[in-house]
């Protein structure tokens, strides 16, 4: 731990300090991280992972617990705010590790977490041949320096979603090019008195990131460069482009102002209730948009279609953002091989199957995007193979990534709100992730 | 007064004014009872240091490092010009001055009214108080959610009344102006019943032979109202605007829970340095002392007003 050290202990030191010149300022849970008492016996493998309505994970826990393994598994449930069980990890990890052993990571976290050395080396483990079912775009995220650090759990791909019925009605094929989307939006709008055109995530916050590089890829431009981390590309020509294209989208009226303020659910709500022509949206989106009733949906089944994500020009290649979580293994934990036994177990075939089915958690393996009984039972893989097949990872390979998506997602929010130009933006947004990236180079040798 | 402290009292008179002040803290320790006094609070000061004015400190010196992952470098102010000259600090600063004007302002105006209707006798004045306090019992968190789906241009009751009234063009949410509106609206729904509460509690400990007096005088209800209940109130009011203001200097989860974390007061900006970057934890730190300086120069300059005004009074 050469490098954690400084940080480790000024923390340790510093976590009362700025608790107690807070206590007139605001901040109340500073000490809520710190390594609880560990309530785990010797024989027992901590998982920690946010919460899972579907109770699929600890059904499989438990069927894990069952069979005859030397060790049993104990699912610690962590925050169902993201950016809050991030938090909480990085602090348990500062003050040496806490308890978990195997960890549910987000696939932006891999990087973050291996450039300060708090997650195991999988490398001997996660052998390219086992790598080699699993998309590329998923082996990318947990790929830092040459080393892989994740295992890929379950993937999200983001996708267009559309109203069949209507596009089908005024003869239209899905839109290939945003220039196409808004043309169809305005006349299915004219034609049948719809609300909304077009709605996404616009929010400051991770999912508007995503939203973000759709849009920069899409139109040929890129946030890194992706032979080299520590090189800035958000000032050049395709991501300006891409900046446009989102606030032509809002600035036409097809998509509402108000996506500035949506995550997933606003801005499916108004699809599901028949308000909305399109909308960009998760795999977990179509499950409750052709759900029916039960799921709050006014749509029927079969008006709902998907279609991979539309591009700035006809000829650029189209993107979808990966999301999606892994598993990795606490670095500090003793039990590094009961970690990976229960990892393997857990990306059976069989058992992502069992996942995919039961939880919606679509699997990152290429062969289960061609088993017949999964596509029939998760339509939506099979409507959305080419966008899972086209996923790109956001430029979280940089291990200060969090203070990129910062600066980022203020950056896409400001500019479809309409506060500042594509180009202002964007000169803007360079200066800060170029200061970012030399930082990372100065720290992490990254980029070299 | 026991015997001991006689002498001690008697001793310190006889070595008259000179050096009094040393004498007289040298009289304090050298009386055997005050001696005790201070021998037994000695722990409870020991422990005051330790858990606020050691962190403090503490925190106060480390906002004089950068601190990166890979080391820690003394930079005297350099975290301090870093915030000076980034735009999200001073936006977040405007943010929460506006804030705090408009707020506090608000609140004060309508709760002093409350407060004076509140005073008056008429039937089902206690029904009235317990529902005036009702949007105070919200937790912040909660009533900072219920505001966010008023406002939100799907379901919002207020979008749709401004869409209407064509206050705002474009859903509120959406625009950096109307929500901070938004929130100075929702604060004083909220906190107005506080500010009319403790002034009610001023307003009942106003004999009501002075009033008789003014009457008597010739004094007109204005007049009265001016020159015998404003004078009379100061106190309250200044204790009022204390707690309210120090409050909305502070403001943090309104903001996060209204508006989901898009609007910036000096509070969220600290939570975003210190607790989601990595790169500028130093400078949240540094952020975070002015936060603390700050609100401590309020409080100082509000104890001010208090204690000369309440002896005047």
């Amino acid at each position: 731990m050469r490098r954690g050290v400084s940080r480790r202990e000024f923390l340790k030191l510093s976590g009362a300090g700025i608790a107690g010149a807070t206590l007139l300022g605001g901040c109340k849970d500073l000490a809520s991280g710190f390594k609880s008492a560990s309530t785990a016996g010797p024989n027992t493998l901590v998982l920690t992972k946010g919460p899972d309505t579907s109770g699929t994970l600890q059904k499989a826990i438990d069927t894990f617990n069952k069979e005859d393994h030397p060790f049993t598994v104990k699912w610690e449930v962590a925050s169902a705010d993201t950016g809050l069980y991030f938090d909480k990890m990085r602090t348990q990890f500062q003050v040496g590790g806490g308890e978990a052993d195997v960890i549910g990571a987000d696939v932006i976290w891999p990087a973050q977490f291996a450039a300060n050395e708090w997650i195991e080396d999988l490398s001997d483990r996660f052998t390219e041949e086992m790598q080699s079912d699993f998309l590329a775009s998923t082996i990318e995220t947990s790929m830092y320096q040459g080393k892989i650090y994740g295992v890929p759990w379950y993937s999200d791909a983001g996708l267009l979603y559309y109203r069949k019925d209507l596009l089908d009605k005024a003869n239209f094929q899905p839109p290939k090019t945003w220039e196409e989307m808004l043309m169809q939006a305005r006349k299915i709008q004219a034609d049948e008195g719809l609300k909304y055109g077009f709605t996404f995530q616009g929010a400051e916050y991770e999912g508007g990131v995503c939203n973000q590089c759709e849009y920069i890829w899409n139109a040929g431009g890129d946030v890194l460069a992706e032979d080299d981390p520590s090189k800035v590309l958000i000032g050049e020509e395709g991501a300006v482009l891409g900046y446009k294209t989102a606030q032509d989208n809002v600035l036409s009226g097809v998509a509402t102002v108000a996506s500035a303020t949506y995550k997933e659910l606003e801005s499916l709500t108004p699809f599901i209730q028949g308000d909305a022509v399109f909308n960009r949206n998760w795999p977990f989106g179509y499950s409750i948009a052709t759900g029916g009733k039960a799921a709050g949906s006014s749509l029927k089944p079969e008006w709902v279609g998907v279609a991979h994500l539309p591009t700035t020009n006809p000829d650029d290649e189209g993107f979808a953002c990966l999301g999606g979580w892994d598993f990795c293994i606490n670095a500090f934990s003793d039990k590094k091989d009961e970690a990976w036994e229960f990892i393997q177990w857990m990306i059976r075939p069989e058992i992502q199957k069992t996942f995919a089915i039961d939880a919606g958690f679509l699997p990152p393996r290429k062969s289960l995007f061609e088993d017949k009984k999964l596509l029939k039972e998760q339509p939506v893989m099979e409507l959305a193979k080419s966008s899972f097949a086209s996923t790109r990872p956001r430029p979280s390979v940089n291990p200060f990534y969090s203070d990129m998506s910062l600066d980022m997602a203020q950056s896409f929010n400001d500019t479809i709100k309409g506060d500042v130009t594509p180009e202002e933006a964007t000169a803007e947004l360079d200066k800060k992730l170029s200061r970012i990236a030399s930082a990372a180079e100065n720290v992490f040798n990254v980029g070299e | 007064m026991s015997v001991a402290s006689e002498t001690g009292l008697r001793k310190r008179q006889q070595t008259g004014v000179v050096s009094g002040a040393w004498r007289s803290i040298r009289g304090e320790f050298t009386d055997p009872e005050k001696r005790t006094a201070y021998w037994m609070i000695l722990p409870t000061l020991l422990v005051v240091l330790l858990i606020a004015a050691g962190p403090i400190l503490y925190a106060i010196y480390l906002s004089f490092w950068r601190v990166l992952p890979n080391g820690q470098t003394f930079i005297w102010l350099d975290n301090y010009v870093t915030l000076f000259t980034d735009s999200g600090f001073w936006g977040a600063a405007i943010n929460t001055v506006v804030f705090t004007v408009a707020s506090v302002g608000l609140e004060f105006a309508l709760g002093l009214t409350i407060a004076v209707v509140l005073n008056r006798g008429f039937v089902g004045q206690g029904a009235a108080r317990a529902i005036a306090i009702v949007p105070w019992a919200f937790p912040t968190v909660v009533s900072g959610i219920m505001w966010r789906l008023m406002y939100t241009d799907q379901v919002g009751i207020f979008a749709y009344l401004a869409d209407q009234l064509g206050l705002v063009t474009g859903p509120i949410l959406a625009n950096s102006t109307a929500v901070l509106l938004g929130a100075v609206v929702s604060d004083v729904w909220k906190t107005t019943p506080f500010v009319a509460l403790l002034l009610l509690a001023g307003l009942q400990v106003i004999p009501g032979d002075v009033y008789e007096a003014a009457r008597v005088d010739g004094a007109t209800k204005w007049q009265q109202f001016t020159k015998v209940t404003m004078p009379l109130l100061k106190p309250a009011i200044l204790v009022a605007l204390l707690f309210r203001t120090l409050d909305a200097w502070r403001v943090y989860d309104l903001f996060w829970s209204m508006t989901d974390r898009q609007l910036d007061s000096l509070s969220v900006y600290t939570y975003k340095f210190v607790r989601i970057s990595q790169l500028n934890l130093s400078v949240g730190n540094a952020a975070a002392v002015l936060v603390f300086l700050s609100s401590l120069a309020i409080a100082f300059g509000f104890i001010k007003l208090l204690g000369t005004r309440a002896q005047e009074a």
